[in-house]
C-alpha cells in the first residue's frame, strides 16, 4: 500500500510538469507540423530530459547554497480534534451548512464568549507533544480585520501571552531532511497558541458569496517555529514531522491533504561572506529581509514554494535590487511565488487584549494527567521497532506508524504477539527474526492486495489471528511463500475458513518431493533446453540456472517444489556434486 | 391605586408626552394587560413574586428584548430584533415586571446628551426657566426620561462612563451603576465592555434597590458577571466589624476630593454640593478632604479606552448577519473588496464614526503603547487612588495591606456633572459648531468611578437659587462591592431641599 501510494505519488506530481513552462519539452514534439515520433523514443527522451533537469537543478541548488544562506521559518495552522467550538456551546458534527452554528459565532449583539474546556485537552497534547513549557496563564486577544468569513471583525487568539512556548521538534535523516543537515537537526517552537477559525466562504462571481459558518470558531492551534531551518527540503521534513506528531498525540485529526492544516513560511536569504543581515525574527537577528507565503497546502508545496522564492530572492539581490517585506502566494505546479500585498498594505490587526475573557490557568495537576497519558511518540516508536525487539528496517517503521492514523501498527502488534505464542516452542534467534517478518507481510502482502482493490484498511479484512497462523505455518516450512500469499489472497477475498481448514481442505501443506523426485523433475526441464546447460557448464553462468528453478516450479506439482531445493539438485546435475 | 391603573396611566403617559424617550413605546393593549392583572391578584392575596411584580419597567434599546426591537439608536439597527432576551430582561419578567417599552439612547451608548441617536434627540421633561427643552444626559436619556416623565416605574439603562448617573442628575431622577461584574451583561449591546454596566434608573432609591436585588446574580452566560465565590468573599469581607457598624453605631467618615473642585463647576452644583455636605455634617457624619491624584488623567484615559473597545465591538456590524444594508451592492465592485464599506458609511452616525476612528488609531501599531497601554496603566493607578482612600479594602484585591489609616473613608461625596443641564438647542444649533471634547467633560465626576468598577449613585437634590430653585445631582461613590452602603447614603440625601 504505501510503496505504491509513494508511486502514485510520483506518477501524480509527474503528471503535472508538464504543464510547468520551465520544465516543458522540446516544442518539437507537441507540434503537429513535425514528424511523428515513435512514442517509445518520445517518452525515453521526455525522461532524459527530466534527469538531466533534475540533474542542473541539484546542481545550481548547491552553487548557489554555497554562496547563499537561506533561512526558514514555519507557522501551522491545525484544527484540533475536538466537537466543541472554542467559545459557543454549539458542535461541529454536522455537513448541512450553517447547521452548528451559535449566536455568538455569529456575532449576533449581546452575545458573550463561553470558553470550551474540552477544546483546552488536544492543544495541551500538542504543546507536551512538542516539547512546549505549558503557561501557567495565558490569555486571549482580538486580532481585527474584515473579512465576510470572520463575522465578529476580529478573530480571537493569543497574540500576547500565548499558552505553551519553547517547544522544539527533532528531525531525522529518516525524516527526510536534507543531507547537509547530517543526521539530526532540532528546530526550536517559539510557541503555540489557540485560536478560532473562520467561516468557509465561496464566491460565485460577480455577484454571489455563500457563507457557511459551521467552522467559525473552531478551535485552531498555530505552531510557530523559530527561523532555523535552512534547507526547503528540511522545512518540508519538519511540516510532515509536525503534522505527524500532533495527529500520533491526538490533537489533531484531519491532516493536509484534507486542509486540516494551513502552513505559512517566511524565507528570507544572505550572502554568506557578507556582514550579518539587518533584520531580526522572533529574536534571530543578521537575517535579510523576509517575505511570507501565505497557504501551503501540501509538503510539496512547501518545499516547491522556499526553493522558487529563494531562487527569487537570490535572482533579485544579484541584479542589484532589494527584496520588499511582502506577503506571497503559490500555486500549485507554478514555479514562481507571487506578491499578495505589500508591507504597505500590510493589515494591522490591532491586537487588543478580549475584555471579555478571563485568563486562562492551567494547572499541574491537568498537564500531569495529560503527561501520564499521551500516546508514544513517533520517534520513540521508531526507535523500539528498529531496535533489538522487532529489527524492521527505517523504511518499513516509518509507514508502519504513519498509515491509517496507528491502527497498522496496532494490528502489527497484535500479529506480532500471535505469532509469538504460536511460536513459543522455538528458539531465540528464530522468534527474533519474526518482527521483520511480521513487518513485511502486513505492510506490502497485505498492503498490495489492499492497493490492488483499492480498499480501505480494516483489520477485520484479514484477522490478526489468521495472518499470524500463516506466518506461522510458513516458518516452520509446512507450506511455501506463493502458498502463503495465495491462502492470503482468499482470506483477503472473504474465506472465513480457519488457516488450517484452508491447507488441509485446499490440500495446500507442503508434502515434500523425494530426493528421486526432484531428480526426475530437473531432468526433465534440462531437456528442454541443453544449450543452456552447455554454457553454465562451460561458462559458468549460473545466473541462468534461475530459468530452470523457474521452469520446475511452474511443471511441478503445485506448492511442492520448494526453490532452494530445486536449485540444489540442479547444481549437482549439471556441475556435478558439491566437493 | 391598582397596578393596572398606574402601568395604564404610564402607557397613556408615553403617548400623551413626546420627550422621544421611547423608541419603541409599549403598545396601548397587549398581553401585558393580562400580566398585569394577574399582578394585582397576587397583590391582593398577599403573594407577589417580587417588589416589581406587575411594575412597568423601560429597557435602554441596547439591552436585547425577544419581543421588541434592539436598535441600539443606529441607522445599522434601525430594523433589528434580537432573537434572544438579556440575561436582565429576563430575570426582571420572572420577577413579575413587565417591559415598558424601548427607551432612545446616544447610538450604541456613545454621547452625554442622548442627541445621538437615529430616532432624533431625546427631550428633558424639565425645561428651563424660559421654557427652552433641555438636555436629557446620556447616554441613557431616553430611561431617565420616561422615569421623570412618569411613563413607567422604572428604567434599565448602562453606564460606561455615567451614562446612568449623568442622566438621572439632568432629569432629577435616582441613577444608580453597580460594582462591575454584579449584574449580567449577556444580551447588553457592547459598546465598552469593560466599562459596560447595567443601571438602573427611578423615582426613589427604594426602587432602585428593590430592581438591583432582583438582578444582583451570577449569570454563567457572562464571563465577566461575578462567580458565586467571588461573591461570596465581597460579603465576608463585608462582615468586617468594623464595616458592619457603618450607619449603625458610628456615623460615617465622608470623603470630598480636593482634585473634583473643577474651574468647569458652576455655582449652584458647588452650592448643591457644599448644602449636601453640610446636611450630613448635622445628622453626625465627619467631612475629610481626600486626594485622587490621578483623576486628572482619568477623563482621556475613558476616551482613549471606550473607543478603543468600541472599534473592536462594533467590527462586526456589517449588514451580512443581520442588521440593514446599504441599498445596492457593496464593495466598490472590486473582486478583492469589503462587502460592507458603504453599509457601515452609511449605518452609523457621526459620534460612532469618531470613536470608531479614534479607537482604531489608538489600537493601531504606531499609537498602541502610547494610547491603549498607557491608558490601562493609568486605569490601574485611578483604582489605587481609591483604595487608597476607602476604609473597606477591595474584596477582590489579591494582596490587601488590611491597614486602615486614620483619613480613611467610608463614601466619597461629589456632584454627578460640573453644570446643569444644556439647552437642546444650544446642542443642535448647527451655526455654532462646537468640539466633540466639550461634551466630554461633562463626564468628568462619573469617569473614575467607571475606570475603577465602583458602584456609584446620583440621587437628586434642590437648592435655593439666586430666583428659583435648582435641582442637581449629587453622587455618592462606595468601594467595589459595598452596593448597598452607596445606596444608603445616596437615600439620605436623596430629594432634599438644602438651604
Amino acid at each position: 500500500m504505501l510503496r505504491s501510494c509513494l508511486r502514485r505519488g510520483t506518477l501524480r506530481t509527474l503528471s503535472v510538469r508538464p504543464l510547468n513552462p520551465a520544465l516543458s519539452f522540446p516544442r518539437a514534439y507537441s507540434t503537429p507540423t513535425q514528424e511523428r515520433v515513435p512514442l517509445r523514443k518520445q517518452l525515453k527522451q521526455e525522461a532524459k530530459f527530466l534527469r538531466s533537469h533534475k540533474k542542473q537543478r541539484k546542481e545550481d541548488e548547491e552553487a548557489s547554497r554555497q554562496e547563499w544562506e537561506l533561512t526558514v521559518g514555519v507557522e501551522i495552522h491545525a484544527q484540533l480534534d475536538t466537537e466543541a467550538k472554542l467559545f459557543s456551546p454549539a458542535t461541529s458534527t454536522s455537513d448541512i451548512p450553517n447547521s452548528n452554528v451559535a449566536l455568538f459565532d455569529l456575532a449576533f449583539p449581546g452575545t458573550q464568549p463561553e470558553f470550551q474546556i474540552a477544546t483546552l485537552l488536544p492543544a495541551l497534547r500538542a504543546a507536551i507533544a512538542l516539547n512546549c513549557e505549558i503557561q501557567p496563564v495565558s490569555r486571549f486577544d482580538r486580532k481585527h480585520y474584515f473579512y465576510q468569513d470572520q463575522p465578529s471583525g476580529y478573530q480571537i487568539t493569543q497574540y500576547y501571552e500565548p499558552f505553551a512556548r519553547n517547544g522544539y521538534v527533532d528531525l531525522y535523516a529518516y525524516d527526510g531532511i536534507a543531507p547537509e543537515d547530517g543526521d539530526r537537526v532540532r528546530i526550536d517552537i517559539k510557541q503555540l497558541q489557540l485560536e478560532q477559525d473562520t467561516a468557509k466562504s465561496q464566491e460565485y462571481p460577480p455577484t454571489t458569496q455563500l457563507l457557511d459558518f459551521n467552522r467559525v470558531s473552531h478551535p485552531l492551534i498555530e505552531i510557530i517555529t523559530m527561523p532555523q531551518i535552512h534547507t526547503p527540503a528540511t522545512a518540508a521534513a519538519c511540516v510532515r514531522k509536525l503534522q505527524s506528531i500532533v495527529q500520533s498525540c491526538g490533537a489533531v485529526t484531519t491532516g493536509m491533504e484534507l486542509g486540516g492544516l494551513r502552513v505559512d513560511v517566511n524565507v528570507s536569504v544572505r550572502r554568506r561572506d557578507a556582514a550579518a543581515g539587518q533584520h531580526h525574527y522572533n529574536g534571530i537577528s543578521g537575517l535579510g529581509q523576509r517575505t511570507e507565503i501565505k497557504n501551503l497546502s501540501s509538503f510539496k508545496a512547501v518545499e516547491d514554494a522556499i526553493i522558487a522564492e529563494k531562487n527569487r530572492q537570490i535572482g533579485v539581490l544579484e541584479s542589484g535590487g532589494v527584496i520588499e517585506g511582502e506577503t506571497r502566494g503559490w500555486t500549485i505546479g507554478s514555479t514562481e511565488t507571487r506578491r499578495l500585498r505589500g508591507k504597505e498594505g500590510d493589515v494591522d490587526y490591532r491586537y487588543m487584549p478580549d475584555p471579555d475573557i478571563p485568563p486562562l490557568i492551567i494547572g499541574q495537576d491537568l498537564l500531569a494527567n495529560l503527561n501520564s497519558t499521551l500516546p508514544t511518540s513517533p520517534d520513540s516508536l521508531i526507535t523500539l521497532l528498529v531496535g533489538a525487539e522487532h529489527r524492521l528496517s527505517i523504511d518499513d517503521a516509518k509507514p508502519l506508524i504513519e498509515l491509517d492514523d496507528g491502527a497498522r501498527l496496532e494490528y502489527y502488534h497484535d500479529v506480532v504477539e500471535a505469532l509469538h505464542t504460536l511460536q513459543a516452542d522455538q528458539d531465540t534467534a528464530t522468534r527474533a527474526s519474526l518482527g521483520r517478518s511480521v513487518g513485511n507481510w502486513v505492510l506490502h502482502e497485505l498492503g498490495g492486495l489492499l492497493t490492488k482493490s483499492d480498499r480501505a484498511w480494516d483489520a477485520e479484512i484479514v484477522p490478526a489471528q489468521s495472518l499470524a497462523h500463516l506466518i506461522d505455518e510458513l516458518q516452520r516450512k509446512r507450506i511455501t511463500g506463493p502458498t502463503a500469499k495465495l491462502v492470503l489472497a482468499t482470506i483477503f477475498d472473504g474465506d472465513r475458513r480457519p488457516v488450517s481448514q484452508i491447507l488441509e481442505e485446499e490440500n495446500l501443506l507442503l508434502r515434500p518431493l523425494s530426493r528421486e523426485e526432484y531428480v526426475a523433475l530437473a531432468q526433465s526441464v534440462m531437456a528442454l533446453n541443453p544449450q543452456m546447460i552447455e554454457q553454465i557448464r562451460s561458462k559458468n553462468q549460473l545466473g541462468k540456472l534461475g530459468w530452470f528453478v523457474g521452469q520446475m516450479m511452474r511443471t511441478g506439482e503445485k506448492g511442492r517444489v520448494e526453490a532452494p531445493k530445486a536449485e540444489e539438485i540442479l547444481k549437482e546435475l549439471i556441475l556435478g556434486p558439491a566437493v | 391605586m391598582s397596578l393596572l391603573r398606574e402601568a395604564e396611566r404610564c402607557v397613556a403617559n408615553q403617548y400623551s408626552h413626546n420627550f422621544n424617550a421611547f423608541i419603541t413605546p409599549l403598545a396601548r393593549a397587549g398581553q401585558w394587560l393580562d400580566r398585569v392583572r394577574e399582578a394585582d391578584e397576587r397583590q391582593e392575596q398577599g403573594t407577589p413574586k417580587s417588589a416589581v411584580d406587575g411594575r412597568l419597567i423601560s429597557v435602554k434599546d441596547n439591552i436585547c428584548t425577544r419581543d421588541l426591537p434592539t436598535t441600539c439608536a443606529s441607522g445599522i439597527l434601525e430594523k433589528y430584533t434580537s432573537p434572544f432576551n438579556a440575561t436582565v430582561v429576563d430575570r426582571l419578567e420572572a420577577a413579575g415586571a413587565v417591559v415598558a417599552g424601548k427607551t432612545n439612547l446616544d447610538e450604541f451608548g456613545m454621547g452625554s446628551n442622548s442627541i445621538n441617536s437615529r430616532f432624533g434627540p431625546v427631550k428633558n421633561p424639565r425645561r428651563d426657566a424660559s421654557g427652552e427643552f433641555l438636555s436629557a444626559g446620556g447616554s441613557s436619556g431616553g430611561s431617565a426620561a420616561s422615569v421623570a416623565a412618569d411613563q413607567c416605574y422604572a428604567s434599565l439603562g448602562t453606564d460606561t462612563g455615567g451614562s446612568v448617573r449623568l442622566p438621572a442628575a439632568y432629569t432629577g431622577t435616582v441613577g444608580f451603576k453597580p460594582s462591575y461584574g454584579l449584574i449580567s451583561r449577556w444580551g447588553v449591546v457592547a459598546y465598552a465592555n469593560s466599562l459596560d454596566t447595567v443601571g438602573i434608573l427611578g423615582k426613589s432609591t427604594a426602587n432602585v434597590r428593590d430592581i438591583f436585588d432582583i438582578l444582583n446574580e451570577h449569570d454563567h452566560r457572562d464571563p465577566t458577571s461575578l462567580s458565586v465565590f467571588s461573591r461570596e468573599r465581597i460579603q465576608h469581607s463585608l462582615h468586617n466589624p468594623q464595616l458592619t457598624s457603618r450607619l449603625k453605631s458610628t456615623p460615617l467618615r465622608i470623603g470630598v476630593p480636593v482634585e473634583y473642585n473643577v474651574s468647569e463647576m458652576t455655582s449652584s452644583v458647588r452650592r448643591a454640593w457644599a448644602h449636601s455636605l453640610a446636611h450630613l455634617k448635622k445628622q453626625g457624619h465627619t467631612i475629610h478632604s481626600i486626594s485622587l491624584p490621578d483623576t486628572k488623567h482619568a477623563l482621556s484615559t475613558y476616551y482613549v479606552l471606550g473607543p478603543a473597545e468600541a472599534s473592536s465591538n462594533l467590527a462586526k456590524y456589517d449588514g451580512v448577519r443581520y442588521g440593514t444594508r446599504a441599498e445596492g451592492p457593496d464593495g466598490d465592485g472590486r473582486p478583492d473588496g469589503y462587502l460592507y464599506a458603504n453599509t457601515r458609511g452609511e449605518g452609523f452616525g457621526q459620534e460612532v464614526k469618531r470613536r470608531i476612528t479614534l479607537g482604531t488609531f489608538s489600537l493601531s501599531a504606531n499609537a498602541i503603547d502610547n494610547y491603549f497601554i498607557q491608558a490601562q496603566r493609568v486605569r490601574r493607578l485611578v483604582q489605587k487612588d481609591f483604595d487608597a482612600v476607602f476604609t473597606a479594602k477591595h474584596p477582590l484585591a489579591a494582596h490587601g495591606t488590611g491597614i486602615t489609616k486614620d483619613n480613611d473613608v467610608d463614601v466619597i461625596i461629589c456632584p454627578t456633572a460640573p453644570s446643569s443641564p444644556p439647552r437642546l438647542s444650544d446642542l443642535m444649533d448647527k451655526s455654532k459648531p462646537k468640539s466633540p471634547l466639550e461634551g466630554y467633560v461633562t463626564d468628568v465626576y462619573t469617569v473614575p468611578a467607571s475606570l475603577a468598577g465602583l458602584p456609584a449613585i446620583s440621587v437628586p437634590v434642590t437648592v435655593s437659587g439666586e430666583q428659583e430653585a435648582e435641582l442637581a445631582g449629587i453622587q455618592v461613590i462606595g468601594q467595589y462591592g459595598d452596593d448597598h452602603l452607596v445606596m444608603k447614603v445616596g437615600e439620605m440625601l436623596e430629594g432634599k431641599h438644602l438651604d
